[in-house]
């Protein structure tokens, strides 16, 4: 994978970077704390129960288990896309479940979230796709374009921002749609089964770059099937199952049962 | 502000033209349920014109005593202008009666039988119209009443039924046109919230991105009314077509009818322009709701 030099983007990760080191308290800040979360669907279903999670800025955590075990339920909880029905879930410093209407689109553009669909819109550019996540936000018009150019350089697709998605390999539809997610700058990665449609080379290349992303300074947290992936990067894992973390341990390996 | 009503245009637009197949099926969808209510409401209206028109001919006849001299007809005639139910009174000589009956003899082409009288046959008579057809028997009764009125045709009776006609086909043509407008808004609604179905993907991209609610309805509001918009366009387009050929048509069927097109006009361009863009922006709304309340 070529990726061109951005450095833009080496510039401000940089900067946060030094501002860490500097300030103790914000290294030991945590981008996402679950306290006790309770997930009860209306039709009586129990996703989640007593979770309690907490994710440091700058991590990269795994996120695992099988069909079933909550860990969709867990990312719509942390986008808003549900209420949890017990328990707190903060984001960034703010109790989600107590944001207004109002307040939550914006707490929505500190998350950059990847699905294993992509969720491209085909009938716009790559550049249009990317673009898009800035136009419907707000964004004034000439910020669009350096911001844009930015993370088409930092996943590698420069040369392909006129392209439509399916003129596009699947692992470029991906390396597009992350690249959709990190144009807010977010303070959070959500890859939910990014590589589950790939083969496992463009599989290593996602991953690639989600480590690369990770390193610049974005916390990454990664849902995935993929125990080949997850064994051998040796990060840490957070195993559910039936709605229970059972496992959350540092460099810890995942054996697929399911 | 105003760089957010330009996005929310500008995106209405291609919105519009990157689903061309769906926005051009819903305006025609919508150029077709205007069509229908517009063909409605004319139907209604020439309805109502014609039946207006039928009452207005209502009026009283009494003929009068052959000894009455002409003060006592101009007493009588000044006393019913009096009255608030009268509208108009005209006064019809012996001699006037003889020459319009000879008229409508030769009319219809048949033999003058009064050539063959020595004396004119025919009474003197008052035509009193009415400002309302309800009012028949008041002026009836107020004309028997006088000692120089020799008779009151009975129309009574008659103009009971009309009227009782006349307003059940004007309650019928309400309903008609209610049910019409109804089954309309239905159809447009639906087809809108298809148009807007076929677009959930980019909807739920624009959730996910952070779009606030505001960001994510106002295209689809604007695409909405510029559906509504273009659809009564077309609309009048075609009715401006027609209306002349029809017009002729209707004044060539109809005949008596003072029905004009002229009249209808601006009352008809409100009508489809309103409910155009109206049921345009109440059906993109109605639909992009189902997707914001979560």
């Amino acid at each position: 994978m070529t990726v061109a030099p951005a450095q833009n983007v080496a510039r401000s990760i940089r900067h946060r970077v030094l501002r860490r080191t500097q300030d103790q308290a914000k290294l030991e800040r945590a981008v996402l704390v679950m306290h006790d979360v309770t997930k009860e669907y209306p039709n009586g279903k129990i996703a989640l129960r007593d979770v309690d999670l907490v994710i440091p800025e700058g991590a990269f955590v795994f996120l695992v288990g099988p069909s079933g075990a909550g860990k969709s339920t867990l990312i719509k909880l942390l986008i808003r896309d549900e209420v949890a029905t017990r328990g707190e879930v903060v984001l960034d410093g703010q109790d989600v479940a107590r944001l207004g209407r109002r307040q939550v689109p914006r707490m929505r553009r500190k998350i950059g979230i990847i699905f294993q669909d992509f969720k491209l819109l085909p009938s716009k550019s790559v550049y249009e796709n990317v673009a898009f996540a800035l136009e419907v936000t707000g964004v004034p018009r000439r910020q669009i374009r350096p911001a844009v150019e930015r993370v088409l350089a930092l996943v590698g697709l420069t040369a392909q921002s006129s392209q439509k998605p399916s003129q596009l390999s699947g692992g470029e539809q991906q390396r597009t749609a992350i690249a959709r997610a990190l144009v807010h700058d977010p303070r959070l990665i959500i890859a939910d089964e990014p590589t589950g449609n790939l083969d496992p080379l463009i599989s290593w290349e996602i991953l690639q770059l989600l480590l690369r992303i990770n390193e610049l300074g974005v916390t990454v947290m990664m849902a995935t099937h993929n125990a080949e992936v997850v064994t051998a990067l040796r990060k840490r894992v957070v195993a559910l199952e039936e709605g229970r973390i059972i496992r959350d341990e540092i460099g810890g390996a995942y054996h697929r049962e399911d | 502000m105003i760089t957010f009503v330009l996005f929310s245009i500008k995106r209405a637009w291609q919105g519009f033209w990157r689903n061309a197949v769906m926005s051009l099926a819903a305006t025609a969808t919508m150029v077709l349920m205007l069509l229908l209510l517009a063909g409605f409401w004319i139907i209604q209206t020439g309805l109502l014109a014609g039946l207006q028109f039928t009452e207005q001919k209502v009026q009283v006849e009494a003929s009068l005593q052959p000894n009455t001299t002409d003060t006592q007809v101009q007493a009588l005639q000044v006393q019913l202008r009096a009255m608030p139910e009268v509208a108009a009174v005209a006064y019809v000589s012996r001699e006037a009666a003889l020459v319009r009956f000879r008229e409508s003899m030769a009319a219809q082409g048949r033999e003058d039988l009064t050539r063959y009288l020595d004396a004119n046959p025919l009474y003197a008579s008052l035509e009193v119209q009415l400002t309302d057809p309800t009012h028949v028997r008041i002026v009836g009764d107020a004309l028997r009443a006088d000692p120089t009125v020799r008779n009151v045709y009975n129309i009574e009776d008659l103009v009971d039924r009309v009227l009782t006609i006349t307003s059940i086909l004007r309650t019928a043509g309400t309903v008609v046109l209610l049910i019409v407008g109804v089954i309309a808004l239905f159809i447009i609604i639906n087809t809108i919230r298809l148009a807007v179905l076929a677009r959930a993907e980019e909807i739920e991209v624009m959730r996910l991105v952070g779009a606030s609610d505001a960001f994510i309805r106002w295209p689809f509001v604007f695409e909405g009314a510029f559906v509504g918009f273009l659809g009564s366009v077309v609309t009048l387009a075609i009715l401006a077509a027609v209306a002349d050929p029809l017009s002729a048509f209707m004044a060539d069927f109809f005949r008596v009818l003072p029905l004009q097109f002229g009249s209808l006009t601006r009352d008809l361009v409100t009508l489809i322009m309103g409910a155009g863009v109206g049921l345009g922006i109440l059906g993109s709304w109605l639909s992009v709701r189902t997707y914001l309340i979560r």
